[in-house]
């Protein structure tokens, strides 16, 4: 098995101490290459962060305003109108709350779990392991859309529908976590674990004392992906929760959707309202994110 | 134990196996391994694939049996064997979604591998900024694709987009982006990559700090340049997490649905109908055809999987050489 | 430690009996009406809104529950996911008592029969022309239409009057050379971008065909009706139109195959004439910034629209038949149909409101213009609205138009795909 991300060095790194950044072209750059990356990553950001922009922009415009051709870059006034009347039609707080529950929840099932099995199949050697692999990799390729309705008939015999846990449970074992955290695990040293054994640590103790704090990054990857896949989970809750009272954020929003005359105003001003709380998050977070996944390296 | 991490002898990163010291300690406990030992891994990976077996190969499986099933509105079931296979390959509809999901997964992945590992080369440096473009460029990834679709979809608009109004007040003429099939597909290819390059970049800038900076030493010594710096070291070594970027691109690309489904609904004239979409259609628009649903989705899983397997033990073979 | 072990075991043994307790056949086993009744008096029914209605519905709910103790949980979910939501609550044994539904053909086999409870209240209550879409095999009455829709133009009277063009008289419809040449002026003298736009929709295209003179269906709705030499010269209209620019052709090749309404177009003023339908009454009242009417359909071989509308039905698998029939025989009693209409612009489905006529306290002009086309349309269009098979052949015509758009097939090409489509849906449905 060298299905391997991460080959490398830690040890090596470790060993003389300091951390450092390694990178390209380092020593004497030429001037018109940085200009160029300058360039480059400048146009780019541009083009990433446009029609964003441009969405929150025009979510303040009225519909007659969002018609205009060619359209004005700015709204006319800050009006609120597409916020304000689109959010009092519905119990905002208690989706929010629900979505941060489901989240949450499974948010911490899922780093639980997928860190324990991506150990189990990093660093055991066992009958079956393989196998499990294989299957782990090819359920990374089975997309909801295509099995929900045999999923759903299962959630329904164990009596998950219309309930939280529905949410939480189900999408919890990400395949796609315990590939990223196998393949970064791979690179602990096995020494490691031979001579915490030797120590007399138990199996479950060599795992939340050396293995978990050595897996921090990747178990930081896996964290923000689960809370971005279950976050704007769309399909599934909206096929589970049933009442409105366990409707998720997107559910609850999808109804503007759901309107033969929605106007697209408020469609607007409601994308805003559902990318906000993700991105807050994020831009809050991003610095120990971005900056801990790269230096620690999951490699 | 983080004193023990610091103590514990490096490991060179040259071609050995990276099983190897496993494989070692495995052989010489085998014959004295406590049974908490022999029994722990399976504790490890039972909860995981306990949900893994209730909600996704139990589920699979049953959608295998259905795609031998002739399901009158997906309720009433009939055997018919493989004349839903037999049927689906017969319909034109169907290679033309198979082929545009081949045209669409193929763009996909070497644009994404080929501008992530680009981008995540720049950002890697020492720069100005560099936190800020980061953050920007992963920006997409959190906004849910149903809304990147409806975003791009108005933009791209031919009349009153906002694209055409720059470009026809630039005097560039305004093509009409989601009218024509070869532009929609191009379109559908980029706001793919719009959306997901953040996360591919994220990947390969964790794999370009686990390169031991020491091998950057010795070429400088050797006076190698930047380029030859890049090609005869970043790159080879880059190999794993380009095959991580590979494979998770791959799948990515035969499973894109939401957003186009909100950015083009497939068309113009199905021109960007992809093999999610069909099985969609199949399964929950009139005539419901769920057995062919089904069908069609065997067939997807099977060649993502053989892609990925061909991927994986080429990769192997090229790492153990 | 040891004791986690055992509970563990116990998991994986529950799991390993739960996985052989499903059955190896695919779907579950719901079984005819047999379902064991509950004794609560709680209703779910599952809903999907136009937007003023739900209000209304909210009202009338509120009414049954005072009237009966019952408790009615609302559940509203997008249209856009309204079946594919219903076929995975079907298939998990868990149907909703009651639900609003546009097309009922996927769900034939799970409908309960309302004459079991409610024969009296809602047997032949309702217009003729969807009776052998709502009566099942052997006589049931499986749905109960809830409202009717009718197709028909609405325009923008401020561009019409700029342009000093006479609106149509609703007594006396115009014919389609009427409106196209009417339109095109009024576009001429408001410089919009286009004089007519028809929401990507197979219904809306059948209004034209209807016009036409010839429909998917036959007068029976249960063999293919298409006239290809009447069909080819509607479709060829269509195209001229698109290709000349009268229409938005944009509009439906950037559609894909997911419905795409036109509003907005007519919402900024950039189209004079709108082929869309009576829904969109009490939307507009509310967000159109100029003044509009509805006006007639207009005449080629016939007259009048294109009907459509939303059923109301329960499931054999509902644990409150008796009380979701009972729910069913409420919201389609004469007092409360009348207060939709009203509340909502919807038209009434009840033979004796249709006669007695409804007086709309809004845009009552508008409406009677749509009512009076109900009169004109003629009854193939309605055996074909309410075949089996609509909804597929409907879909397949948005697919098949985009290719002559596109110039990827001629009109007739056009017109033989979606005869042998319609065919297909029929044996599909039989």
């Amino acid at each position: 098995m060298s299905l391997t991300a991460l080959r490398g060095s830690r040890g090596a790194r470790d060993t003389r101490g300091t951390r450092r950044w390694t990178s390209i072209g380092d020593g004497p750059t030429p001037t018109a290459g940085r200009v160029l990356t300058y360039a480059v990553l400048i146009g780019l950001s541009i083009v990433v962060l446009a029609p964003v922009v441009w969405a929150v922009l025009s979510s303040f415009k009225s519909q007659s305003e969002l018609a205009q051709t060619p359209p004005a870059p700015l709204p006319s006034s800050l009006r609120t109108e597409n916020y304000t009347g689109a959010l009092s039609s519905f119990d905002f707080a208690l989706y929010l709350r629900n979505s941060v529950i489901v989240t949450v929840g499974a948010t911490l099932l899922t780093v639980v779990i997928n860190t324990m099995c991506a150990y189990g199949l990093a660093k055991y050697n066992f009958r079956g392991r393989n196998l499990l692999f294989l299957i782990v990799l090819g359920t990374i390729m089975i997309p909801l859309q295509l099995i929900f309705i045999p999923v759903y008939q299962m959630a329904a015999q164990l009596g998950l529908v219309n309930s939280l846990w529905g949410l939480i449970i189900p999408p919890a074992a990400t395949p796609t976590g315990v590939f990223l955290l196998r393949q970064y695990m791979l690179t602990i040293p096995d020494e490691l674990i031979a001579a915490a054994r030797i120590d007399g640590a138990g199996e479950f103790r060599i795992f939340t004392r050396i293995v978990v704090p050595l897996s921090g990054a990747a178990i930081a990857v896996v964290t923000i992906f689960s809370v971005m896949w279950r976050w704007n989970d769309f399909l599934w809750p909206l096929i589970i929760s049933q009442d409105q009272s366990k409707y998720t954020l997107p559910v609850a929003l999808a109804q503007f959707n759901s309107q033969l005359v929605a106007p697209f105003n408020y469609i607007l001003a409601m994308s805003v309202v559902s990318m906000l709380p993700v991105v807050i998050i994020f831009l809050v977070l991003q610095r120990h994110i971005v900056r801990g996944i790269a230096s620690t390296g999951l490699k | 134990m983080t004193a023990m991490a610091r103590t514990a002898p490096p490991r060179t990163a040259g071609p050995t196996m990276p099983g190897s010291g496993r494989r070692g300690s495995g052989h010489r406990r085998r014959s004295v391994k406590p049974w908490n030992q022999r029994l722990a891994p399976y504790l490890f990976v039972l909860p995981n694939m306990l949900i893994f077996g209730l909600f996704v190969i139990y589920p699979a499986i049953n959608n295998f049996n259905i795609s031998l099933y002739d399901s009158g509105n997906g309720r009433d079931f009939t055997y018919v064997g493989g004349s839903n296979y037999q049927e689906m390959l017969s319909e034109s509809e169907f290679w033309s979604a198979a082929r545009h999901t081949v045209i669409f997964a193929v763009c996909f992945v070497t644009l994404t591998t080929v501008v992530s590992i680009g981008l995540a080369l720049l950002l890697n440096q020492k720069i100005k900024g560099r936190a800020f473009f980061r953050t920007v460029f992963f920006l997409p990834v959190v906004i849910s694709p149903v809304v990147v679709g409806l975003i791009w979809g108005w933009i791209f608009e031919r009349k009153n987009g906002l694209l055409n109004s720059l470009l026809g007040g630039a005097g560039l003429g305004q093509p009409g982006w989601l009218v024509n099939s070869t532009l929609a597909m191009a379109v559908v290819i980029f706001v793919g990559l719009w959306l997901h390059v953040g996360f591919y970049i994220l990947i390969v800038l964790a794999g370009l700090q686990g390169i031991d900076s020491t091998y950057y030493e010795a070429a400088r010594m050797d006076g190698a340049s930047g380029w030859q710096q890049l090609r005869l070291i970043t790159l080879p070594l880059l190999r794993p997490t380009t095959m991580v970027v590979v494979i998770l691109s791959l799948i990515n690309g035969f499973q894109a649905f939401d957003y186009i489904w909100t950015l083009t609904g497939g068309g113009p004239v199905g021109g960007t109908t992809l093999m999610v979409q069909y099985i969609y259609e199949h399964a929950f628009q009139s005539p419901v055809q769920y057995g062919a649903a089904a069908a069609a989705a065997v067939v997807l899983f099977c060649a993502v999987f053989a892609l990925t397997v061909i991927n994986y033990l080429y990769n192997q073979r090229k790492e153990s050489a | 430690m040891r004791s986690a072990r055992i509970s563990l075991t116990v998991t994986v043994t529950a799991a390993a009996i739960t996985l052989l307790a499903s059955s190896c056949a695919p779907g579950s086993s719901s079984d005819g009406g047999d379902t064991k009744q509950a004794d609560d008096k709680k209703l779910t029914y599952l809903y999907f809104t136009d937007g003023p209605d739900e209000q209304a519905t909210r009202d009338l709910i509120d009414e049954f529950e005072k009237k009966t103790g019952a408790k009615v949980n609302l559940q509203i979910v997008p249209f856009d996911n309204l079946e594919q939501r219903l076929q995975a609550r079907l298939s998990g044994n868990n149907a909703p008592d009651v639900a609003r539904l546009t097309d009922i053909t996927p769900f034939r086999t799970d409908l309960l029969d309302l004459n079991k409870f409610q024969k009296g209240a809602l047997n032949g209550k309702f217009l003729k022309g969807a009776d052998s879409y709502i009566t099942g095999k052997s006589g049931e009455l499986l749905a109960v239409p809830s409202d009717l829709t009718m197709n028909g133009p609405l325009i923008n009277v401020d561009q019409f009057k700029k342009a000093g063009v006479p609106l149509p008289d609703p007594k006396q419809p115009w014919t389609w050379d009427d409106m196209v040449k009417d339109a095109k002026k009024v576009q001429a003298a408001n410089k919009t971008q286009n004089a007519i736009a028809m929401d990507v929709s197979g219904h809306r295209f059948s209004t034209m065909l209807s016009q036409y003179g010839t429909d998917f269906f036959d007068k029976t709705g249960k063999k293919p009706g298409l006239d290809t030499g009447k069909a080819t010269a509607a479709v060829k209209r269509f195209a001229e139109l698109n290709a000349s620019g009268t229409m938005p052709k944009d509009l439906w090749l950037q559609a894909g195959t997911k419905y795409k309404a036109a509003n907005e177009i007519f919402l900024a003023q950039q189209t004079p004439v709108y082929l869309s339908g009576n829904w969109q009454v009490s939307a507009f009242a509310k967000d159109a910034k100029f003044t509009w009417a509805a006006a007639p359909n207009p005449c080629q071989k016939t007259c009048g629209g294109f009907p459509g509308g939303k059923f109301m039905a329960s499931f054999k698998q509902s644990k409150h038949q008796k009380l979701a029939a009972e729910f069913i025989a409420f919201m389609n009693s004469k007092a409360s149909q009348e207060k939709l209409a009203k509340d909502a612009n919807f038209l009434p489905t009840r033979k004796d409101l249709i006669s007695s006529g409804v007086k709309y306290p809004k845009r009552d002009a508008d409406m009677q213009t749509f009512l009076d086309d109900v009169k004109r349309t003629p009854q193939t269009a309605y055996a074909s609205a309410y075949s089996p098979a609509f909804g597929a052949t409907a879909d397949a015509s948005v697919k098949e138009l985009a290719k002559v758009l596109a110039g990827d097939s001629s009109p007739k090409e056009a017109v033989e795909a979606i005869r042998a489509e319609a065919q297909k849906a029929l044996k599909d449905a039989q």
